[in-house]
């Protein structure tokens, strides 16, 4: 069982001084997690990495123990604070005592009382890091292609969530895709050396009303020096994608406008938090729905009469033929925005 | 529309990031927790052990012809984070993809008597004779076996809470190393092989058999990114993207080496008629790591 333990009342650390150390494990959570976003930036995060922020705390059997000292304290004690503002620690503290009373003085080896037996209440699973609960999440991303080898669709596309409880979110998500749709060069080459056309689709748009659940959620060391959070989701819903074929087969008589068809959506997802409001996602999601293809149909073969095969060629009902369900498979990469950017938890930890 | 989105996100993460950057130079640490590190009494799932993972990998947005994969990769771990050894795999199934079956059909309706006199599928049979011959699918270009000396670097570590009820210990990890690779595509074949006794595929003016395939070693780099689940002290379950970018034949087309500027056919099939694919597979594995005793950090 893991056990994420935030706690560091037992070390008599002055909160200040745990502001400190929970600033820098954000900071450098940040930091290691944006180094790979911002590869021009290597040189200066490098510089700013300061290491060992941490906690000493109880170690269960066979567990791990992460020192975190990233989670909001509740119920903290009073603070002591030195004119300046800098905190006073412990051992500044037993000065004063002494200062005023020698005799009080208490002698406490500060080496021998770090290696005794703590016996902290340890949950199983602390204050989770980044509450969605009654947060709006703004989700703006690109999506590329991942399943149509023919044309690729990218997309940028945005996504509008609202967390009804932590784990469960209705949403909606919109995508463009018109005027980026790439016929790939393999079509062509295809069609050049067999002779063989493919019928080939387009899209404009689409829409859909999402429902979200988050079913895991955990968090990882980075170098062994850093922690980040992350969760993963599945999200599914019905919307409306519109497509067109392009024309391959009859170019002279052929012309398609876009149409709107009903389509159904499921996908999983991760989510990599920066801070308590602002995450890379990651995301792979299949738009299903039944699309109209071109007809391929040999009209040459067709008809032997010149007036028949040109009548035959005008009519509207003749250019497309089947529909086939289609999978749009799309891989979906952005940032996440909670809004608003606090909360108060509800439960101590 | 690409540039505008991606510079806006470089800004933004430049921004946060130099932000960081600025506060964290201000944090120095001290007392006894100076020093302590990130994790105590870390499960070292990787550090000092053999890792035998048999595997099974299936490739992606293939335009001819999907490859499943059985293979295993064999690794030994010099620390948590760093790992060497070798992952190998052999082509157990190849699927057809509905445009292989299309050409397929088409080329033999094509092909058929019944249209011996027709001019139009004239053109089309001289159009197309040294590019398809009689069984489509014989010619395609397959991947036979890979076998890729890899390193393994570890930089992520940590868990994954399921349902708020089950805890797996995980890590994400990168590989990248060399890949050796099994081809077997078109052998090189000329419009002059046609008259050839010992080499045509013609018979009465009509292909009868299909265009004959060699095989070749591909050397090509190979990288990618998982993630391992560790249910137990001993055991892992692995969910990995492998890229395998190389160029090759996959359909035994004549499509290169022609005008213009060698971008047309030129009557022959031969090695300029390779074309680079970003040739991409998912792979799911279980891992045994030995010795089957865990060991933890202190």
């Amino acid at each position: 069982m893991a056990v994420f333990y935030n706690g560091s009342n037992n070390l008599g650390l002055s909160t200040a001084r745990r502001n400190d150390a929970e600033g820098l494990t954000m900071k450098q959570a940040r930091t290691g997690l944006l180094l790979g976003m911002a590869l021009l930036l290597v040189s200066a995060i490098g510089v700013a990495q300061v290491k060992k922020a941490t906690t000493a705390e109880e170690v269960a059997d066979g567990d791990d123990v992460e020192f975190d000292a990233d989670a909001p304290e509740e119920g903290e004690d009073d603070v002591e604070t030195d004119e300046g503002g800098g905190a006073v620690g412990f051992e500044e503290g037993l000065g004063d005592i002494c200062k005023v009373d020698p005799d009080a003085c208490p002698k406490i080896s500060m080496d021998e009382a770090s290696k005794q037996d703590l016996n902290p209440q340890i949950y199983a699973v602390q204050q989770i890091y980044a509450l969605r609960r009654e947060r709006f999440e703004l989700q703006p991303y690109w999506s590329f292609t991942m399943n149509d080898q023919f044309v690729s669709h990218p997309a940028p596309g945005v996504a509008l969530n609202y967390y009804i409880t932590n784990v469960m979110a209705i949403g909606a998500n919109f995508n463009w895709y018109q005027g980026l749709n790439t016929d790939s060069e393999f079509n062509a080459a295809t069609r050049r050396a067999v002779r063989v056309g493919v019928p080939l689709n387009e899209y404009q748009w689409s829409a859909a009303l999402n429902f979200t659940y988050v079913p895991m959620y955990g968090k990882f060391a980075g170098f062994g020096d850093f922690i980040f959070h992350w969760d993963g989701y599945v999200v599914g819903g019905v919307g409306a994608i519109s497509t067109r074929p392009i024309v391959v087969f009859d170019p002279r008589y052929r012309n398609f406008s876009f149409e709107p068809k009903i389509a159904f959506n499921a996908g999983i997802g991760a989510r990599i938090f920066f801070n308590r409001w602002f995450a890379a996602i990651i995301e792979l999601r299949d738009y299903a729905y039944l699309e109209e293809l071109e007809n391929t149909a040999n009209y040459d073969a067709m008809f032997s009469s010149d007036d028949a095969r040109t009548a035959w060629r005008q009519d509207e009902a003749n250019w497309t033929d089947e529909k086939k369900l289609t999978n749009n498979v799309q891989a979906q990469v952005g940032i996440s925005i909670f809004l608003p950017f606090s909360w108060e938890y509800r439960l101590p930890k | 529309m690409r540039r505008i989105f991606a510079t806006g996100l470089l800004a933004v993460v430049g921004v946060l990031a130099m932000e960081s950057t600025a506060s964290a130079q201000e944090i120095q640490l001290t007392g006894p927790l100076a020093g302590a590190p990130a994790v105590r009494e870390l499960r070292w799932h990787r550090n000092k052990r053999f890792e035998i993972a048999p595997a099974i990998s299936f490739t992606l947005l293939d335009e001819y012809q999907r490859t499943i994969f059985a293979g295993a990769r064999l690794q030994y771990h010099l620390t948590d984070w760093l790992g060497l050894g070798a992952w190998g795999a052999y082509g157990v199934v190849h699927l057809n993809t509905a445009l292989t079956d299309e050409i397929d059909k088409v080329n033999k309706d094509r092909w058929d008597s019944s249209r011996d006199n027709d001019a139009l599928t004239a053109v089309d049979r001289n159009a197309s004779l040294l590019s398809v011959g009689y069984d489509f699918p014989q010619q395609l270009g397959k991947i036979q076996w890979v076998v890729a000396p890899q390193v393994t670097a570890v930089p992520f570590r940590g868990k994954l809470a399921l349902f708020e009820k089950a805890f797996v210990d995980t890590d994400l990890y990168f590989f990248a190393g060399p890949a050796f690779i099994g081809v077997v595509e078109r052998e090189d074949y000329s419009v002059a092989d046609f008259g050839n006794p010992n080499k045509t595929v013609l018979e009465n003016g009509k292909p009868v058999k299909s265009y004959p395939t060699a095989s070749r070693v591909a050397i090509a780099p190979t990288f990618g990114a998982g993630l391992s689940f560790f249910p137990g002290s001993w055991s892992g379950i692995g969910l990995e993207y492998r890229a395998l970018p190389f160029s090759w034949n996959n359909s035994g087309f004549d499509s290169q080496g022609g005008p213009p500027d060698e971008n047309g056919p030129d009557s022959i099939v031969d090695e300029k008629d390779r074309q680079f694919r970003f040739n991409q597979m998912i792979t799911i594995s279980f891992s045994v790591f030995l010795p089957t005793d865990i060991k933890v950090s202190p």
